[in-house]
């Protein structure tokens, strides 16, 4: 009898034994490598286990039970105007990512301000700058026009009533959410169309009774266009609403996973 | 444990006690509740039972295999959606490269002030004030400023929009069977579009000099109410068609005598 420690699960030896490729067996190494460690294993066989009862438990949908597959798939382009719209936000994000690097939102300079001319620089000389930005712009329109035909597809289809109210509502919160996104990066390249769009914006603010001035401070940080308007614009557009827009279509896409798609009679 | 063999609370032993019979279980501890939290426990409890027999007495098929195969059918035609949805994007961003106007300058006015063509409904919206009610006790003042009304009539509509789950209730989901909601729909839609064209009314009054303010007012607002009824009235068809259809196969299953 020896000293020297034996392990029942020499998974060396094991692995030594059996006739593998290099990919498998690099492939094992790190899995064994790394089970040692962090017991994947474990955490495996618990998510296999979940994902087993839960689609175990799941009753038929309604097109799976009465056959209606082929109606479903006529208007599956409908059904597919909502991922389509992540799709383009996904787009926008990478995208505004990149073209974030380069723009600079201040209004400072003699003829033309200091974001305009970020603006040209992207346009202009920086490589693929062009393109981004115009992949950028498309995006949005891409991403507005989707979520309004998602909204009439949810309309016509009668899919907003019960159990999906809550849905609905977070629905119209995105959209409107996602023209004052839209409104914000419109302000951002600070030309003669941001400018004037911009002071519609503060006028329409300024002309609702008793909040109304407060409202036009809040959101554009004063009574007419400039710096501190250009700065809120950068901030909702980069910050706040990313994370806001962001979080509210995973919790919109999650009650659409927990409560199924609503699918045509 | 302190010496003395004593639960204390000034912190300086763990605080933890091994339970022993006089210990309540979960449940005891639930049951125990009192106010929101036994409400709570009890709403649960119902659910629970409830779920539980509408399980027994259910018809539902349940899935012994997965319905559509994540890999590489799903995948597949997901992969297939996406690339042609970015492809057409970046297609159009190469072939129309958004336009870049001059820069900012506060003291030059422009001659076309418009935003993005998804706002043009709003901007629209601000031109409506010779819908502004007039009031005769006011001494034929009207109640709001135009630019006041313009902006405060978003709020109804936003507000309905909002409402809608809760204004049209049950079960029905196809067109034909709430003739009335599609005609609002369809109205609501045609007024995104007919007043987005009142967004850009001096752009319409250049190219189309036929069209003047008046007319073109009075179209936006009649246009669209006239689509809802046509809309309305086309289902309406539709339904009798259907009942028509449904009347004939039970006749020909039993002739009248």
């Amino acid at each position: 009898m020896s000293l020297q420690k034996k392990d029942d699960f020499d998974h060396g030896e094991w692995l030594d034994k059996k006739e593998l490729s290099l990919i498998e067996k690099t492939y094992l190494f790190t899995l064994m490598w790394l089970d040692k460690r962090l017991r994947i294993v474990d955490y495996l066989e618990l998510l296999e286990d979940q994902y087993y009862k839960m689609n175990m438990q799941m009753p038929k949908s309604h097109t799976e039970q009465y056959n209606l597959d082929n109606k479903f798939w006529y208007w599956y382009p409908l059904y597919s105007l909502g991922s389509l719209s992540i799709i383009a936000y996904v787009v926008l994000a990478i995208t505004g990512a990149l073209l974030g690097f380069y723009y600079a939102p201040a209004t400072a300079g003699e003829e033309a301000s200091v974001a305009y001319n970020q603006m040209l620089f992207i346009m202009a000389e920086l490589n693929f700058g062009f393109m981004l930005r115009s992949i950028h712009r498309w995006a949005a329109q891409f991403m507005i026009a989707a979520v309004f035909l998602h909204m009439l597809r949810v309309y016509f289809t009668g899919a907003y009533k019960e159990p999906r109210e809550v849905n609905w509502i977070i629905g119209v919160v995105l959209i409107l959410l996602l023209l004052l996104f839209g409104f914000s990066g419109y302000l951002l390249p600070w030309n003669q169309l941001s400018l004037w769009a911009g002071q519609i914006g503060v006028e329409m603010a300024m002309s609702v009774p008793l909040v109304g001035e407060w409202a036009a401070l809040l959101i554009f940080g004063g009574f007419e266009m400039g710096q501190p308007t250009l700065m809120r614009m950068y901030i909702m557009h980069v910050f706040i609403l990313p994370f806001v827009v962001t979080a509210l279509i995973a919790l919109h896409v999650g009650i659409v996973w927990m409560q199924g798609i609503a699918e045509p009679h | 444990m302190s010496e003395d063999n004593e639960t204390r609370a000034d912190g300086s032993g763990t605080g933890i006690v091994p339970p022993d019979d006089e210990t309540p279980t979960w449940r005891d501890r639930k049951e125990r509740t009192q106010g929101l939290s036994r409400l709570t426990y009890e709403y649960f409890e119902r659910a629970r039972r409830e779920d539980q027999d509408l399980r027994q007495e259910s018809d539902y098929v349940e899935r012994d295999v997965l319905g559509f195969p994540a890999w590489p059918h799903e995948t597949i035609r997901n992969l297939a959606i996406t690339s042609f949805f970015i492809g057409i994007m970046i297609f159009l961003s190469a072939t129309m490269p958004p336009h870049f106007g001059d820069p900012a300058d506060p003291s030059t006015t422009p001659a076309v002030i418009l935003p993005d063509w998804y706002l043009y409904w709003s901007f629209g919206l601000l031109q409506t004030d010779p819908l502004n009610p007039e009031l005769a006790i006011l001494g034929g003042e009207r109640l709001m400023q135009s630019d006041t009304f313009g902006v405060l009539v978003h709020a109804p509509i936003i507000g309905l929009i909002f409402l809608v789950p809760f204004l049209n209730k049950g079960s029905a989901r196809r067109p034909v069977e709430e003739p009335f909601w599609a005609a609002l729909g369809m109205t609501g839609v045609m007024f995104a579009f007919t007043w987005s064209l009142l967004a850009i009314d001096n752009i319409i009054a250049e190219r189309v000099p036929m069209m003047t303010a008046t007319l073109l007012f009075d179209l936006v607002h009649i246009v669209p109410v006239v689509a809802g009824v046509v809309t309305y009235s086309v289902l309406k068809a539709m339904q009798e068609g259907y009942m028509y259809n449904l009347n004939r196969r039970y006749y020909r299953l039993r002739p009248p005598r």
